[in-house]
């Protein structure tokens, strides 16, 4: 929810703090800060909290409550003045609504405007809109949009001129949509519509004018020739807004604040505030209006919570007093009886329901590091770590042994279970073994095995992972080794050797093994490019310091030696051969086969100087 | 003569981790990464059809509706306590989770669709939301070094209450950094699993493990992990620490 300060002074005489400092408001006693910009704030609003914090409003009494600066007022506990209700089917009111399913439309508040002047929005409210990222169209959709993100009601307005009048009566109906019905959004989207989704129509002409709860439709859309408008202030059952906004992939505004359930009372403010806001800068006259609320929800019960139970769950030594200020903060009302805070959560408040609710809200407002942080009660036996430690027992084994353990991809290409949704198209299954993640593991091990491992080493790995058959997946721990006889240029075949182990013997292996423990450096970086392996040898005579001759070699091939190991020895007639074996690699490029050579002739020729005779 | 291979960074953080919580009373326990929807989803109070499902991408199975790969390792809550009220075992109960979960997302340097998370739990009379501090604060003292610096920021997660964000102090960045979510347990989730909400409470944290290895050892990709390249095992001077200091 994007905010911008100035748009929240709106609700303060007090002059607001910075934004940085509202964002470290907001950041520690209620919501992360997604981005700062300018005097705008993106508020990263949960689920918890979107029925009532995805408007100024909501945000405003947040930050009201957290500094504790008074609200100047709330616009969903003012006393409405003067709104025109209409009774249903009064002759004059120019309007019918019918609901036909009231599980999926909980109200529908529709207003007749007439006289209207569409025209551009006011600098204020332009300036507003554009501050919060929202693009100015016309004084009328402005209108809606501004009270939308204002109060947190969702708005539409149709151009009643498009829709057809009966009897002197325009006539709403809410219903499914028929088998394949086609719909075009305001913004020219074409959507086939699967049976049951919800629209707003004209019954009388049976035409779709929008998709209840998402978006409204080109067919009734305000323009600048528009005089008479149908206001729209619904409340749609969440699941149903968020089913269709799924299936259609169209999320908006409207559809993210229906799918968290706001209180349908909202729809009375959010009324109120855009005809209120529509007569005073498109002009018009409200000529009636139809509020459909089949069924009013029950009111938000009350939730008790001790200031005991409060400090046992917090671990806290918070006073009456204190817990009492946090609900006057947040101008929760309530009453305290020995102890026991009972409190009356408004009705756009309703996510308070259990007592953990009114936990949480005095520990986040008083605020958590004020909680102290306190060690856990001693615990007595020991506790059960069997089976993790027998199956790290077989990875120190394999390790001891030479292997590495490897990580790879639970997804592949074949398998018993598929997914319904892959993010990979060519890895759609889950394995149902090691296999083939490990020799293509094996593989890439071997070509890196003179950089990583050194000369004369055995490319050795393994991997212990969850695979998948057709009705059980299980531990699967698997290692191989590259075979020792290959020939270059012949085809590969590696054989991995799965070991099997029931949990009752890893949990008899691991019951008394204490794992190898390793301490690792900070990590480094390798290169991702290629590298080029040589090798010297010569002779050198015998009682030469050898550790020289590897000092000289370094010394003399300079930076792009990465690795350097010596690889053999023998003496023969007094004399020493000895032989290296050399890695080059830059972190930067793909070296070349000449960097090499010129390198490893200036060692030889150093090697010579110092008198040893290169082989 | 072949030299002794190098177990996996994560294996080696898993490590470190399990002794410091075994130290303090926590043992180690497994669940399945192919969930279903009750454990992975309802039983931990995100309802069918709730805005809250969309706090994780999902990844569903082809052609059984109630399955999915578990989004986060916060199902073995369930399972565990579910097998112990079975066995007549009460709580006080104290597990880590280590384990591989997996989300619908698109890969970057700082997100995998698979990746591990530390799922921990404390259950007793009286744990709270003080020792959920107080256990965070040691982990991070004994795992990144005594110098550390945490704070604690509320959030919203359908399976706690009160939930909360954990973020620390990283010096080689100046910044902080989040680490992950946790809170005490939603009251619901211990009634599903079968454990009386009205006498036991207690925490719950999951973070994310490559994320803590990250920072801890300053590697700047998450998608090294699982990609079976042995360099990434080589990426680091690994020394051992002698059996005499290995204290469980």
């Amino acid at each position: 929810m994007k905010v911008s300060l100035k748009w929240l002074q709106t609700y303060f005489d007090v002059p607001l703090p910075s934004v940085e400092a509202i964002a470290d408001a907001y950041t520690f006693h209620a919501f992360e800060i997604d981005e700062i910009k300018g005097d705008m704030l993106d508020v990263k609003v949960l689920p918890n909290r979107a029925a009532d914090c995805l408007s100024h409003r909501g945000l405003a009494r947040e930050l009201s409550a957290i500094l504790d600066f008074p609200l100047k007022f709330d616009p969903l506990h003012e006393p409405h003045q003067g709104l025109p209700l209409v009774a249903k089917g009064s002759p004059w009111c120019g309007l019918s609504v019918e609901i036909e399913d009231a599980k999926k439309c909980l109200r529908y508040m529709g207003a007749v405007v007439k006289g209207v002047r569409v025209g551009p929005s006011p600098e204020w409210l332009r300036e507003a809109l554009e501050s919060v990222g929202q693009r100015s169209i016309n004084n009328v959709v402005d209108a809606t949009n501004y009270v939308m993100l204002n109060i947190g009601q969702p708005l539409h307005a149709f151009d009643a001129g498009k829709l057809k009048e009966k009897d002197g009566k325009y006539a709403i109906l809410i219903r499914g949509a028929k088998e394949s019905e086609k719909f075009t959004t305001l913004s020219n989207e074409e959507f086939v519509l699967k049976q049951g989704a919800l629209l707003i129509t004209d019954a009388n002409t049976d035409s779709a004018i929008g998709i209840a709860g998402i978006k409204g439709g080109k067919e009734a859309e305000v323009t600048a020739s528009t005089t008479d408008l149908i206001v729209e202030s619904a409340n749609f059952d969440g699941t149903s807004v968020r089913h269709t906004a799924q299936v259609l992939r169209l999320s908006t505004d409207a559809s993210q604040r229906f799918q968290n359930r706001p209180s349908p009372e909202l729809c009375a403010y959010g009324m109120h505030d855009v005809l209120a806001l529509i007569t005073n800068i498109a002009g018009g006259e409200v000529i009636g209006m139809v509020d459909e609320y089949p069924s009013h929800p029950e009111q938000n019960k009350s939730v008790s919570v001790s200031l005991e139970k409060i400090n046992s769950v917090l671990g806290s030594n918070f006073l009456e007093a204190e817990v009492e200020n946090a609900f006057k903060r947040l101008a929760l009302p309530y009453i305290v009886v020995n102890d026991i805070f009972t409190v009356m959560p408004p009705f756009e408040r309703t996510d308070l329901t259990i007592s953990e609710d009114l936990v949480e809200e005095v520990g986040r407002i008083i605020g958590y590091d004020r909680i102290p942080a306190t060690e856990l009660p001693p615990l007595s036996g020991v506790p059960d770590q069997a089976r993790y430690r027998g199956i790290e027992r077989i990875k120190d084994q394999l390790v001891e042994q030479g292997f590495t353990e490897i990580s790879t991809q639970s997804f592949a290409n074949q398998g018993d279970i598929g997914l319904a949704n892959p993010l990979d198209k060519k890895r759609p299954f889950l394995r149902t073994d090691l296999l083939s993640g490990m020799s293509q593991a094996a593989v890439n091990a071997q070509c890196l095995s003179a950089r990583v491992l050194g000369p004369l080493q055995t490319v050795k790995i393994f991997e212990a992972g969850t695979v998948f058959g057709k009705d059980k997946e299980r531990l699967s721990i698997v290692k191989s080794q590259w075979p020792v006889e290959q020939k270059a240029g012949t085809a590969v075949v590696i054989t991995p050797q799965e070991m099997e182990f029931s949990e009752e013997e890893l949990e008899q292996w691991g019951s008394s093994y204490i794992p190898k423990r390793y301490e690792l450096s900070a990590y480094k970086p390798f290169s991702i490019y290629p590298f080029i392996v040589r090798d010297i040898a010569f002779w050198v005579p015998t009682g030469t310091d050898e550790g020289f001759t590897k000092s000289l070699i370094q010394e003399h091939a300079g930076e792009l030696l990465v690795r350097l190991d010596q690889f053999d020895r023998f003496e023969k007639e007094g004399r020493v051969s000895l032989a290296f074996r050399l890695v080059f690699q830059s972190m930067e490029r793909t070296l070349t086969d000449e960097e090499a050579n010129s390198i490893m002739e200036k060692i030889s020729a150093a090697l010579r100087a110092a008198g040893y005779e290169v082989r | 003569m072949n030299q002794p291979g190098r177990l996996h960074p994560i294996s080696i953080a898993i490590r470190d981790i399990a002794a410091i919580f075994g130290r303090m009373g926590f043992g180690v326990a497994f669940g399945p990464e192919l969930e279903d929807d009750w454990h992975n989803f309802t039983a931990l109070n995100v309802p069918e059809d709730h805005p809250a499902r969309d706090m994780q991408d999902t990844f569903w199975i082809k052609g059984e509706p109630g399955k999915v790969l578990r989004t986060h390792t916060s199902p073995v809550q369930i399972r565990y306590m579910e097998e112990q009220m079975k066995k007549g075992i009460k709580p006080p109960y104290r597990i880590i989770v280590p384990g591989k979960v997996f989300r619908n997302e698109a890969t970057d340097s700082t997100h995998e669709a698979q990746f591990f998370q530390l799922e921990g739990l404390a259950i007793g009379e009286d744990i709270s939301f003080a020792n959920l501090k107080g256990t965070f604060t040691q982990f991070f003292k004994e795992y990144f070094g005594p110098s550390i610096k945490t704070r604690f920021r509320p959030s919203f997660f359908p399976f706690t209450e009160p939930s909360m964000e954990v973020d620390v102090w990283f010096e080689k960045e100046q910044k902080w950094l989040e680490l992950g979510g946790a809170g005490m347990v939603h009251p619901k989730v211990l009634e599903n699993a079968g454990v009386d909400p009205k006498k036991y409470q207690g925490f719950a944290f999951g973070p994310g493990l490559e994320r803590i290895v990250m920072i801890k050892y300053g590697i700047p990709d998450a998608r090294l992990f699982h990609s079976g390249d042995i360099r990434f095992n080589y990426a680091f001077e690994q020394t051992s620490v002698p059996p005499k200091q290995v204290t469980d």
